[in-house]
């Protein structure tokens, strides 16, 4: 791959020989471009395009798990919006989403700038605050699980003890605003060092040149974070938002394994609730609607998203 | 005995030079060299020595008939997503464990077992009648019923004496007594949340008071009517005199956590808790007993779950597989099969269910009588795919629960109606 | 990072501020890793016990829960698996994301564009729909309930997210040192390799934590894509073989969770002076 500058001269003076002849094709911008993405798109031509089709198709047919069906367009669609179990999902999603989405950002960027500061004992604070992230989620929610246990919850047991409580304690899992809180609360938990440490490196390559000037001119540590610091940060806060955006919208563990969408559906996401209809139940035409039922909203905030990035 | 094997040896063998001559992509090494494989996909059971001796008679099978005998067992709320992956890439294992409405759900793609079934049938004078409804599809046998696990109450009887009770034996009387336990600091627990349990209990209270889900015809609903606003009523007293609001985030850990906690009294609910209780030694064990499920003016109804067996259409050992139900049904291997499930695993044939193991345990002897007041689900229907689809939704837990959160019964009745009619109505076209 | 000449009082405060802050979260964030680590080590009777203390150990640290998760569970095995999936199917997206990311944050052709918002697109189908198609893949790749089912498949959900955050590293590389290395007679390839490569190291440090740690707490396609006990990986095996009905062998699964992060700690561990340095680095060039 990589010639020695002697081969080059050799190849731009003397004879093309068919090696430098492809040597040259390869360095023309287009086709090394293409041939960098071409691993990138056999897997997703391979691995995505025919599972993310057939996903597509299973949400616009009478799919059954034991059997294929047929074309039905739209109907699965117009069926879940009918069904009240649905339309109590879809804005259990939003509620979530939007909750967790700005607690994990104004969180994220605020524990960001504390990580950025020179302390002691760095390296360790960072590991420890990346450790909900780090922890298997499968495991990790369980364990939750069991701090909000309507019987044994450590939550409950400490605020009581600290008078924030009377005995027995909110019901967590089963009351549907606390059982809303306690989804957010561990989806915020787990999403937190992701936002902190994506923004944290984002920070960290805002060049030393800025603060200083900045200070110079006399501004606050508050104008300095205004005026500097977010501006820049913009690019990698939009793409680390919409990521978190699309995972928190089609989270599934931690509802599925804390509440199982109730307690009567209060919980339910899109995800959740998909599997319940589509898997457990078996219609999977209709399970697939729901996965999919947000595809043509995100797509848009995708573009739109993407669109604004990369024009910065 | 010698001439079958030696037959099934050459047919084997034969199989095998077919498939190794044949370009198969799925092949991955030729026939020839390999053992041909039987793979089963079952649960962990609930007593982990169960699935020991399931595998252990798996190795004799396998000695037996020369073959490889796999047993993978995965928890049970992971099946369905393992189910459903194996039916759309019509390849994995060759038997896997099925329950509730499985075998209308994947109807097509079943192998039909009605001559076993048959055999088995008048070998052991016959199947329960629930346990062979479950089974029976318009299109034959689509599974074999494996074993049921009984569903009685399971009560700690310290608690009881110290209310000066006796046991209840009709759910009315569980709401008596339980009203007074519960001023005692040990209210009993029905779940009335997003799990199965709460859908097994309220199966048996309704049929306790003769209120239905679905007529008999399968498609027409039968929620609304004043049976059910009886059992709406009763829930909802329940709820408000003996039992703590925490059961609405139960799920089906919770009931057990609760009684061997020692604060619950009573709840519904098989014998894993007093399993685990004598495997951890602890001393709360010397205090939960169990008696039958409690009856109701309409008779005493119970739904007991059901675990049954089904082969793959796509699977290519279908005569081995059925071998290898013969072989765990066979008397010596099922009442080990029992043995090792602690009374866990209750036959679905009439008479491989008088093992001594229920009948010499005081508190196990009432467990095997259930069958005999036990339904499949969504009787007076036959069990169906909307049945199905009405329990794994959760739609009558949540409708108690819509109930017993304030909303008056009517209104609870008329969103229950709606949803079991919008179950029947995707139902699973199948053929014939 | 924000130094100047200033007073050491206000440096001071600032170290205050700076730790008082970092209180709540490192609470926040550690508490239920603590929680799970002491229930790990409880005995049955205390942690059913409604009397005991939930916030430590009252009755003796015990060791059975570890002890059943050896014995009784291929434990090693699964973490093994876990390991060669992730360190293989992480590598893999890396050097895909790491070409991909190049060509389209520097290389101008048509359809850029376009490329980079179908890779996108692919994250909008929830694995929970998309693993029943993909498991007919994985069938008609001749690699089901093997590892390599798990190694081809995991980069589809890495590599769009990995280009994406490579892509903004590159970009912050300045033009000119790059076309000045081509006028200087280097190949494309080599001022990949030896410019843009040594500048992206945070990104890349980054895909590789993001990577790691999502291949290892997968969970979907690790179920259903593989059967055999001993090619399970660590989360499904835990959760399969403790959650037996409504059984929780609770300890025993706090057990595996502590012992499940150790392997994704230690890389974080690892990685974080690299991280540090190469922050640093990055500050100094300026």
């Amino acid at each position: 791959m990589a010639i020695g500058s002697r081969a080059l001269q050799a190849a731009a003076v003397g004879v093309p020989s068919r090696f430098a002849r492809v040597r040259e094709w390869w360095e023309q911008e287009h086709v090394f471009g293409y041939g960098l993405i071409l691993p990138a798109f056999v897997l997703i031509a391979c691995l995505v395009a025919y599972p993310f089709g057939m996903a597509i198709y299973f949400s616009l047919s009478d799919y059954w798990v034991g059997s294929p069906g047929s074309f039905v367009g739209f109907g699965n669609f117009l069926e879940i919006v009918r069904n009240e179990v649905f339309r109590q999902a879809v804005w259990n999603s939003f509620v979530f989403t939007a909750i967790a989405l700005t607690c994990k950002a104004v969180l994220g960027v605020w524990l960001a700038l504390l990580l950025a500061r020179n302390l002691r004992g760095k390296r360790l604070l960072r590991g420890a605050v990346l450790l909900p992230w780090v922890i298997p989620t499968a495991l990790s929610t369980l364990g939750w699980g069991w701090m909000f246990d309507s019987l044994y919850s450590v939550v409950n047991w400490t605020g009581i003890r600290l008078g924030l409580m009377t005995a027995p304690g909110p019901n967590w899992l089963g009351m549907s605003t606390y059982a809303m809180a306690a989804v957010i609360t561990v989806n915020v938990w787990r999403g937190l060092p992701f936002f902190a440490i994506t923004v944290l490196a984002g920070l960290v390559s805002i060049p030393r040149e800025y603060y200083e000037a900045a200070e110079v001119d006399g501004a606050s540590s508050f104008a300095r974070f205004w005026h500097v610091t977010l501006p820049l940060l913009k690019p990698v806060l939009a793409v680390v938002i919409l990521f978190s955006t699309i995972f928190t919208f089609n989270d599934f563990n931690i509802v599925y394994v804390l509440t199982r969408g109730g307690p009567v559906n209060t919980t339910h996401l899109f995800a959740t609730l998909a599997y319940q209809v589509g898997l457990q139940g078996g219609n999977l035409g209709q399970g697939a609607a729901i996965s999919l039922f947000m595809l043509p909203m995100l797509g848009m905030v995708v573009f739109f998203q993407l669109r604004y990035i990369r024009r910065e | 005995m010698t001439a079958r094997v030696s037959r099934r040896r050459f047919l084997q063998a034969s199989a095998g030079a077919v498939a190794g001559l044949s370009v198969s992509v799925l092949d991955r090494a030729p026939a020839l060299a390999q053992k041909r494989e039987l793979s089963f996909l079952s649960w962990n059971h609930f007593v982990p020595a169960a699935d020991d001796e399931l595998r252990r008679q798996a190795e004799v099978f396998s000695k037996q008939a020369g073959v490889t005998v796999r047993v993978d067992t995965i928890a049970h709320l992971q099946l369905p997503a393992k189910r459903a992956a194996e039916a759309q890439s019509q390849s994995g294992h060759d038997m896997l464990l099925t329950a509730d409405a499985d075998p209308f759900l994947f109807e097509n793609q079943l192998a039909d077992m009605g001559d076993l079934v048959d055999d088995l049938g008048k070998k052991w004078g016959g199947w329960y009648p629930f346990a062979a409804e479950s089974c029976q599809t318009k299109s034959g046998w689509k599974a074999v019923p494996w074993f049921w696990i009984s569903f009685p109450a399971t009560y700690n009887m310290a608690h009881f004496k110290k209310a000066g009770l006796e046991y209840p034996k009709s759910w009315a009387e569980l709401l008596q007594h339980g009203k007074a336990l519960k001023k005692q600091g040990n209210p009993v627990g029905i779940a009335i949340s997003h799990c199965g349990d709460s859908v097994t209990t309220y199966w048996s209270i309704a049929w306790c008071h003769g209120a239905k889900v679905l007529e008999a015809d399968g498609k027409t609903p039968a929620i609304n009517s004043d049976k059910t606003a009886a059992v709406i009523e009763y829930y909802k007293e329940l709820y408000r005199d003996a039992m703590d609001p925490e059961v609405l985030a139960w799920d089906d850990a919770s009931n057990n956590r609760g009684i061997l906690s020692g604060k619950y009294s009573w709840i519904h609910n098989p014998i894993s808790p007093y399993n685990a209780a004598l495997k951890e030694k602890m001393p709360i064990a010397d205090d939960i007993n169990h008696h039958p499920s409690p009856a109701g003016p309409a008779g005493t109804h119970s739904a007991p779950p059901i675990n049954m067996i089904s082969v793959w259409k796509f699977s290519k050992n279908i005569p081995l597989a059925t071998e290898f139900l013969k072989f765990l049904f066979q008397k010596e291997n099922y009442d080990a099969w029992i043995v090792a499930g602690n009374a866990f695993n209750h036959p679905p044939l009439r008479h491989l269910a008088d093992h001594p193991i229920w009948a010499r345990n005081p508190k196990f002897a009432m467990l095997p009588k259930e069958a005999e007041f036990a339904h499949p689900r969504g009787w007076p229907a036959k069990p169906n795919d909307a049945v199905g689809r009405i329990e794994v939704n959760y739609v009558l837990p949540d409708m108690v629960a819509k109930a017993v959160n304030g909303m008056p019964t009517k209104r609870a009745m008329e969103w229950g109606q709606d949803q079991v009619a919008q179950a029947v109505k995707g139902q699973l076209k199948t053929s014939g | 990072m924000i130094t100047g000449v200033r007073s050491r009082g206000t440096r001071l405060r600032s170290t205050v501020f700076g730790y008082a802050n970092l209180v709540p979260f490192v609470f926040f964030a550690l508490f239920p890793f603590y929680f799970m680590l002491i229930t790990s080590f409880k005995s049955n009777a205390e942690l059913y016990s409604l009397k005991s203390v939930p916030l430590w150990i009252q009755s003796g640290v015990i060791t059975d829960h570890y002890r059943y998760l050896f014995a009784r569970t291929e434990f090693l095995t699964w973490i093994g698996n876990s390991l060669i999936i992730s360190v293989a199917a992480t590598g893999i997206s890396l050097v895909i994301s790491l070409l991909a990311g190049y060509s389209l944050a520097r290389l101008r052709f048509p359809g850029v564009g376009s490329f980079g918002t179908a890779v996108f697109i692919t994250y909008l189908v929830p694995p929970t729909l998309l693993f029943l198609p993909l498991s007919q893949v994985v069938v008609w790749l001749g690699i089901a309930d093997t590892i390599w089912a798990l190694i081809v498949t995991y980069p589809t959900f890495l590599v769009p997210f990995s280009t994406w955050l490579l892509m903004g590293y590159f970009r912050t590389i300045p033009r000119e040192i790059e076309e000045c290395a081509l006028v200087d007679g280097a190949s494309r390839m080599q001022t990949l390799l030896r410019i843009a490569l040594p500048m992206a190291i945070p990104g890349i440090v980054c895909v590789v934590l993001f990577g790691f740690t999502l291949t290892w707490n997968e969970f979907i396609y690790a179920l259903t894509f593989i059967s055999q006990s001993t090619n399970k990986t660590a989360i499904v095996g835990v959760t399969a073989d403790l959650i037996r009905g409504d059984i929780y062998y609770w300890g025993s699964l706090m057990a595996g969770a502590v012992l499940a992060s150790v392997p994704v700690v230690a890389c974080y561990v690892f990685f974080l002076d690299y991280y540090v340095s190469g922050l640093t680095a990055g500050a100094v060039k300026g």
